[in-house]
This record gives structure tokens, C-alpha cells and sequence, in this order.
């Protein structure tokens, strides 16, 4: 739409979107976007979480229906109602999570998108020559429960290429693989598309991989198309940019001058100087899943009393596990927690709590509340002791203390002794916060507080963040909203597989360099 | 992909609306299913070319309106809402005990034992095998528990199974010299059953309106009570409602699984031990442990505990209402109708009564999928 992608059109394009537009009631998930996919041609679409590339691409397969745009392929005008349309025009589309049913055999997860009679012997040879002709090395017969991430992608890809499609969509394929499986991955796309002319589009987060990977870049930000390159003239530290916006700089700075930037700045100086003893360290900290993949790798933390530290990244690289850690709900392999010098145990109920850490969870039905209990239950569910006398619950204590966090952190709801479930999520998110507060915690952990919230709820959240480190709280801010960590925070960390990889004071703020270390790209680490 | 949920207002105000909606609406239903029961199971009595009213007077009497039947009534009731009120507690931890026909079998024998085998005097032996009672059926329930928490094996599979195993330990008791064997080798059926508890060690009996029912009922009832106060009103029901409810959250605020857990599935099964001790001391099987002692009261008991969907208050209501079947059931013989008829129409009031629940429960998870689609 604003920049002109047509210049860079060297052939006909299979696949046209023109001014594809998408609300979700008042937000604009897509805003306008034009798309064109060319045979022949891996086609990057870059963007942070919730830049509009997924309802794109699902509009394009009809999971979506647009308010607005239109499609062509092969220069035909079209609407596609649904998957089973688009994949009779030959779109296909590989999704971030897989769709396999783990006690039956690959073959017959296969089988399972198939019309009539199930033909065995026919679906079988049929996997087993696709995966021939990509070298995707998958037997037919294998348990999927048995798999591992990689080859139950390749299951997936097989699902997709059975109906031999010329376009195909490949959403965040290697969030869940390790770098040997993605490059295989890249290498079975690269041979079709060469082989057979497929026009891919290809939908990530991660800088390098578009880079390395597809001949073409689009980059969307907050529902728009903000830049289109040729990969070949592109580099890492301008993608970066353009993913990440100026204009996303500008406005934190604004939230951070209209809050309370003197705090901001005078919190930065105190936690700068670094006499001032951590009251949350993570040093270390290993943690390995049943399965063996690694979820936390050596990572090391600190948070200082009355600073608020953003942890940014990308999601699934280790933020759910540090957090859930510091809930006491997981015991790491190696490594310890300390808050104020003292080795907490972990994965040891209530250790943490105790030891004064509050943790909002990403996941409010998690860890955060339980909404068949009320209101009143689910705010004071922290601070039973002092709620009570020789194990008697004093009731009337409770209503006022509900009634007190009620009025304090503004929670609409029709009274205390409601089912916590019929708030709605702020207000739900504004009573985990609540009770997070209540208890007068020494270290605030809070992951991803403000996803799913309005605009003034989010605004609320960040406010009260500020405030809790203002008040000599130590605060370590989980997000993948890189607005949210650079508006907040006095210091931030990158965590990447598992690891902190990069660190920033909120003085040395560098967006480009921030982008780059999310997507994982040391290279920027050479010349900080 | 959209992070903003801005149905907020809309969906406050759709939830006001709705739940004075449903409530009428449950009330309907649950009339709407009841009376479809009575109505199946009367078709069911006139098929059998039986009268219906015949058959409905029949139980009435021999539930309450015969001299001394509502007392009676009371008397299988007591074992039931014990057993009820223990199978309230681990659904509130999460837990969910289906062993109490052993645990209550274990209890008697614990009471047995007490009994026949210990001297001392009659209200003390009589306290000491209640709570003796109490600790058989826990224990029977611990090895539940443990096995639960330190292997992972599904409670729900472990506490069925060891109701077997308990009908075997009960048939080597009654046939063991230094535990159940009646010593008196003269008496014929020694082989079955244990020798009646000594006339001090029974439960006492209150005579009223013609009726007569020992304490066992008031017992259940105070249980009941003190069951209900400890869920609502003090900090160790609250924290087991948080571990039964969310896991994670008992687990991040300090409460342990593994000994919340653990004292919720020994509670749920001493109230069935407790149920077996006070069906012995107050008359069942003629004061004698025998092998099949639990007369299905374990199960009866556990359907009682669905039926009140948990609540221990109206856990009492539900006990009588499935005591009064039983007892009732006696009086079929006359009107020439088989007494299994009671069975069916126990089943069908149990169904009749889950279905709305049911249909709400699916009716809300609808409503939840619908808007976590939405979001999505």
C-alpha cells in the first residue's frame, strides 16, 4: 500500500492480496495489506508477535474471513471460504502447532484430512514417495507419540504437500526446532521451490532465518506493511528496525516521561551504582523437560531493590520456566535462587512465596487465580494467616480486605462473593495484581502482564509495575512486547534458548541492537 | 494474534442477565428430569402389570409411615452420609477415593476387634473402636495415598482395587483366632462371622414417637456439620479447596500436594472406616463383622456424595432420600412387585438428578470454547 512492492516484481505473481483487512471488534489485526507470492520464491513475512502476520496468512487459507480486500490467483479473482477451498486452489499451510494425534501411526495421521474410504496400502506409499522425492525421511508406520519435534513437522509438511499445492504457508516453522532441524528444513524448501516452482511465504520472527532463508521480505508492524526489500539488499540491523519501529521508541519514551520518568531516571542511577546487594539472583539456573529438550541453559539474573529489569525475547525461549521457577512449581537441575543473598530451594511448595516473591504468571489460570472460587477468596488467597485465628478463617476480615484491594486496584465487579470467573480479564488481571501486591512482596516477577488487556488496563498494569519499584520492590518484567520492556524497564536482558545473551541499561537503549539480540543474532554483540 | 479483548462490557453485563436466567432455568430442568424418572419408573411398574400407587405407598411406609420404619431409616442412613462426607472431602482435594466399601469393611473389623478382644469399660472400649474405626479405614485409604504420591498411581484405580483385597483380609479375620474368630467353637457359622459385640460396647439407643434409632444417625449428622465448617470457615478447608481446585496455585502459595493430598484421602477414608464401626456397634449383621458386612453401603454412599454434588449440608437430605429406598424397598414384597425395582429407580433418580448439571457443565464449556475462540 504505502511503499511500492510492485517495483520489485520480476514475475507473475500465483498468489495477489490486495488490501486485506481484518477488526477484531476495535482492534485492527490487519490494516490494508497487500501481498504477492511468485512461484519460484521463498517470500519472507517478518514482524513481532501480534504484527498481523498470522491473521494474514490465515485470512489467505480461510481460517480467516477479512472485512475487507480481495485475492486473485494466477490472476483469477477468488474467495476462499475455507482450508478445504483453499487447498483445492492448491494453498497449503503448515501451522506453529501441530495438529497430530499422537497414538496413531503417521500414515493414518495422513489419512485423517481424507474423504471416503480409508486406503491404506495407498496413503502409506503415498507418504512414503513424498518423503522420498523432499528427502524427508519419514516412515509411514511410526507412532507420532514417538517423534520428535522436527520429524512431526516433516508429518505436517507431508499433510500439506499430499495435496500438491503451489502455494504454501509455513507459520514460525522452527519455533519448536533445534538449528540442525531448521537448516534441513530450509533445505527441503529450497529444493522445491527450485524442483517444483512453489511460491512460499514464510512467517517468523527471527531475523536470520528470514535472511538466510527467503529471496524477498515483507515487514509488518501493528497491522501494516512497513518495508519490502529484496533479501538480497537487505541486512540484519535495518530489518531490525523497521520490525521493531521508531515509532515504537518514540512512544515508550512518551509513556515513560508521562508516568514517571524522574522515578525512571533517579532508579536507574541508584541501580546503576551496583553496591546496592541484588534482592532476586537466578544464577544458573538449569532446568531440562521430561523429553530432554532444554528449557532453561545456565541462566543468570539479577534484580536490584527498586529497578525494574525487562526480560525481552521472543516467546518460548525460557521466559515460562523462570517464571513458573520462581512459583515454586519447578525445581531446576542446577543453579540457585536467592533473594536477598539467601539460597531459596526450589520446586518446594510455597518456598518462594515465603521467601517474598510474588509472581504474576503469563498463564492467569495457570498459577494466578481459580475461578470457581470468589472474589473475595481468590484476593486473599495469599495471605491466609493473617485472615485468620488458630486456623479459624475470620470472615468478616476478609470481606474487607477484598473490599479494601476492591476499591484500591479498581476491580469492576457485582460484589466479592461472586465467582471469580465472571470477572472479565483485566479485571481479572488487575485482581492477580492485587493480591501479587498484597502481600508486600520483595521481588515482583510478572510475565507477560498486560497480553489480552485494553488499552487503559495496560496502562494501568504498567503504572502500578512503576509504582511497586518506586517503592523499593526489585522487578523482573517478562515480555515479548519490546514497547512494553523498553517503557518500563531500567535495565534490560535478552533471554534466547534458555539464556540471557545480551544486556542494556535503559541509558545505552538500542532498538536496532535489542532486535537483533531477540532473533537471536549475536553478530550485533561484536561491536556494542 | 490480537491482543486486545475489548468484550469486556459486553460480557459483564451478558453474565448479570445470565444467572438469574439459569437458575429458573436449572429449577426447570431438574423438575423437568425428576418428574421424567418417577414417570419412567411408574411405565416400568405397570408394565410389570403392577399398580404404581401400590408400589409408591409400599415404599413410603416402609420407609417412614410403619411404626418404627423413619427410624430405621435413620439407622442406614448414619453409614451413608459418613461415607459421603468422606468422599466429599477428597473431591474437594482433588481426589477422588471409590474404595470406601473396603475402607468401611476395614473400620468394622477395627471396631470388631476393639470389641471382642480388649477389656476394659463398655463407653470407653466403644470410643476407642470408633476412632479405631476411623484409623482402619484411613489407613486402608493411605496406601492409596501413598502409592499415589510416591509412584503416581491413580487413586481412583488403587482405592477400587484394595476394596478386593479388603473382602479377603475380612474373610481371614473372621476365620483367625487372634483377630475376628469367634472363640465359642459351638456356635455354627463361626466360619462367616465374627462373635457380636458385647452388649456395653453398642451404641446407644434413643426411643422416641415409637421409633427407635441409635446415635450413630446424630453422629453422621454432627460429622456433617464439622465436614462443612472445616471446607468453609478455617484455613485448612480453604487451602484443600485451592489444591482441589488449582494445583499449581496450592503449590506456588505453600500447600503441598503430597500432604494436603494425603490427609484428605486418610479423611475420606476414616469417615468410611468410622461409617463401618458405627454400623457394627449400632446393630448391623446382628453385631458381627462377616465378610460381606459393607451390604453395598460403601457405593450407596459415594452416590449420595454425587448426588449433593459435594456439598456436605445437602449431603444429608441425600442420604435419607437413598436410606428411605432402601429401607423401603422392604416393603415391596406385598404389593408383588420384585424389591429390584427399587434398584432401578435409585438408578433413575441418580441420572435424573445429574442431568442438569450435566447440561450446564457442557452448556458452560461451550460458552468458554466459543470465547477462547474468539480470542484466539
Amino acid at each position: 500500500m504505502t511503499t511500492n512492492g510492485e517495483e520489485l516484481s520480476d514475475g507473475q505473481p500465483v498468489l495477489e492480496l490486495r488490501g486485506m483487512t481484518k477488526r477484531f471488534v476495535d482492534v485492527v489485526a490487519c490494516d490494508g495489506v497487500d501481498l504477492a507470492l511468485r512461484p519460484g520464491e521463498i517470500h519472507g513475512i517478518l514482524g513481532e508477535n501480534g504484527a498481523g502476520k498470522s491473521t494474514l496468512m490465515r485470512m489467505t487459507i480461510g481460517l480467516v474471513i477479512p472485512d475487507a480486500g480481495s485475492m486473485s490467483i494466477d490472476g483469477e479473482p477468488c474467495t476462499i471460504v475455507d482450508p478445504i477451498d483453499a487447498a483445492k486452489r492448491g494453498i497449503g499451510m503448515v501451522h506453529q502447532h501441530y495438529s497430530l494425534v499422537d497414538d496413531l501411526t503417521v500414515w493414518e495421521n495422513v489419512a485423517l484430512g481424507e474423504h471416503g474410504a480409508i486406503d491404506r496400502d495407498a496413503t502409506r506409499s503415498r507418504v512414503k514417495s513424498i518423503s522420498l522425492r523432499y528427502g524427508l525421511d519419514v516412515d509411514p508406520d511410526a507412532y507420532v507419540r514417538d517423534l520428535s519435534a522436527g520429524i512431526r513437522q516433516r508429518v505436517e509438511i507431508i499433510k500439506c504437500l499430499r495435496h500438491q499445492p503451489r502455494i504454501i504457508i509455513l507459520d514460525e516453522p522452527t519455533s519448536v526446532l533445534t538449528p540442525g532441524e531448521s537448516e534441513y528444513l530450509f533445505e527441503v524448501l529450497g529444493e522445491g521451490v527450485r524442483r517444483e516452482g512453489w511460491a512460499v511465504a514464510l512467517v517468523s520472527h527471527k531475523l536470520d532465518e528470514v535472511l538466510q532463508a527467503s529471496d524477498r521480505i515483507t515487514i509488518m508492524r501493528d497491522g501494516k506493511v512497513v518495508e519490502r526489500v529484496l533479501t538480497a539488499d537487505a541486512d540484519a540491523p535495518s530489518l531490525a528496525r523497521a520490525m521493531v519501529g521508531r515509532d515504537v521508541a518514540l512512544r515508550s519514551e512518551s509513556f515513560a516521561l508521562g508516568a514517571s520518568m524522574e522515578g525512571a531516571v533517579a532508579v536507574t542511577d541508584t541501580a546503576a551504582s551496583t553496591d546496592v546487594a541484588p534482592v532476586l539472583e537466578v544464577e544458573n539456573g538449569a532446568v531440562r523437560a521430561a523429553d530432554g529438550a532444554v528449557l532453561l541453559d545456565g541462566l543468570t539474573v539479577q534484580v536490584r531493590p527498586g529497578e525494574i529489569v525487562g526480560v525481552a525475547g521472543v516467546e518460548g525461549n525460557g521466559q515460562t520456566t523462570l517464571a513458573r521457577t520462581l512459583s515454586s512449581l519447578i525445581k531446576l537441575d542446577a543453579g540457585t535462587v536467592r533473594v536477598d543473598g539467601e539460597a531459596i530451594p526450589t520446586g518446594k511448595a510455597g518456598s518462594m512465596h515465603r521467601a517474598g516473591i510474588a509472581v504474576i504468571p503469563a498463564d492467569r489460570h495457570h498459577s494466578g487465580c481459580i475461578p470457581e472460587m470468589t472474589v473475595a477468596e481468590n484476593l486473599v488467597l495469599s495471605s491466609l494467616d493473617a485472615m485468620s485465628d488458630r486456623g479459624i478463617l475470620r470472615r468478616e476480615d476478609i470481606a474487607a480486605r477484598a473490599g479494601e484491594l476492591i476499591e484500591e486496584f479498581d476491580i469492576h465487579t457485582s460484589g466479592c462473593d461472586v465467582p471469580f470467573a465472571q470477572l472479565s480479564g483485566g479485571n481479572q488481571q488487575r485482581a492477580v495484581l492485587a493480591r501479587a501486591l498484597s502481600i508486600n512482596p520483595k521481588v515482583l516477577v510478572a510475565h507477560q502482564p498486560t497480553r489480552g488487556l485494553d488499552v487503559g488496563a495496560i496502562e494501568y498494569i504498567g503504572d502500578r509495575l512503576r509504582a511497586a519499584a518506586d517503592s523499593g520492590i526489585g522487578v523482573l518484567l517478562l515480555s515479548t512486547d519490546l514497547g512494553e520492556i523498553a517503557a518500563l524497564s531500567d535495565r534490560i536482558v535478552v533471554i534466547y534458548r534458555g539464556r540471557i545473551i545480551g544486556e542494556m541499561d535503559r541509558a545505552s537503549l538500542d532498538m536496532e541492537r535489542l532486535g537483533l539480540l531477540i532473533g537471536g543474532s549475536t553478530a550485533g554483540e561484536a561491536t556494542p | 494474534m490480537t491482543d486486545l479483548k475489548p468484550r469486556r462490557v459486553m460480557v459483564e453485563r451478558f453474565h448479570l442477565t445470565d444467572r438469574g436466567r439459569s437458575g429458573i432455568e436449572m429449577v426447570l430442568l431438574y423438575v423437568l428430569s425428576i418428574g421424567g424418572a418417577i414417570l419412567l419408573s411408574g411405565a416400568l411398574v405397570a408394565v410389570t402389570g403392577n399398580s404404581w400407587s401400590a408400589v409408591f405407598g409400599a415404599l413410603m411406609d416402609g420407609a417412614f409411615l410403619a411404626p418404627g420404619r423413619w427410624g430405621d431409616t435413620l439407622v442406614v442412613a448414619a453409614p451413608m452420609l459418613l461415607v459421603a462426607l468422606g468422599m466429599v472431602i477428597g473431591v474437594k482435594a482433588g481426589f477422588f477415593n471409590i474404595g470406601q466399601e473396603g475402607q468401611l469393611l476395614m473400620g468394622a473389623m477395627a471396631m470388631g476387634w476393639v470389641g471382642t478382644r480388649w477389656g476394659g469399660p463398655g463407653p470407653v472400649l466403644l470410643m476407642l473402636g470408633l476412632l479405631l474405626g476411623l484409623v482402619a479405614g484411613g489407613a486402608w485409604s493411605g496406601i492409596a495415598a501413598v502409592m499415589r504420591f510416591r509412584r503416581g498411581v491413580p487413586e481412583v484405580i488403587s482405592t477400587l482395587l484394595l476394596v478386593f483385597i479388603a473382602l479377603q483380609v475380612g474373610g481371614f479375620a473372621v476365620t483367625t483366632d487372634w483377630l475376628l474368630r469367634d472363640l465359642d467353637a459351638n456356635r455354627p457359622s463361626r466360619a462367616v462371622a465374627s462373635a457380636a459385640l458385647p452388649e456395653n460396647i453398642r451404641l446407644p439407643v434413643i426411643r422416641i414417637f415409637g421409633n427407635e434409632f441409635n446415635i450413630g444417625f446424630l453422629i453422621a449428622f454432627v460429622m456433617a456439620l464439622v465436614v462443612a465448617f472445616l471446607l468453609v470457615r478455617t484455613v485448612w478447608g480453604f487451602r484443600l479447596r485451592v489444591l482441589g481446585h488449582n494445583p499449581n496455585v496450592a503449590q506456588k502459595t505453600g500447600v503441598a500436594a503430597t500432604r494436603m493430598g494425603s490427609a484428605a484421602l486418610f479423611l475420606s477414608g476414616g469417615l468410611a472406616g468410622l461409617a463401618g464401626a458405627v454400623m457394627l456397634a449400632g446393630g448391623a449383621s446382628g453385631f458381627r463383622v462377616t465378610t460381606g458386612f459393607s451390604q453395598n453401603i460403601g457405593w450407596q454412599g459415594l452416590l449420595v456424595a454425587l448426588l449433593a454434588r459435594s456439598r456436605p449440608l445437602v449431603a444429608i437430605p441425600m442420604a435419607i432420600l437413598f436410606a428411605a429406598l432402601r429401607t423401603g424397598s422392604g416393603f415391596l414384597a406385598a404389593t408383588g412387585v420384585d424389591r429390584k425395582i427399587v434398584d432401578v429407580v435409585q438408578a433413575l433418580l441418580v441420572l435424573a438428578l445429574l442431568i442438569p448439571p450435566a447440561i450446564q457443565f457442557i452448556r458452560q464449556r461451550r460458552k468458554a470454547l466459543a470465547q477462547a475462540a474468539e480470542e484466539a
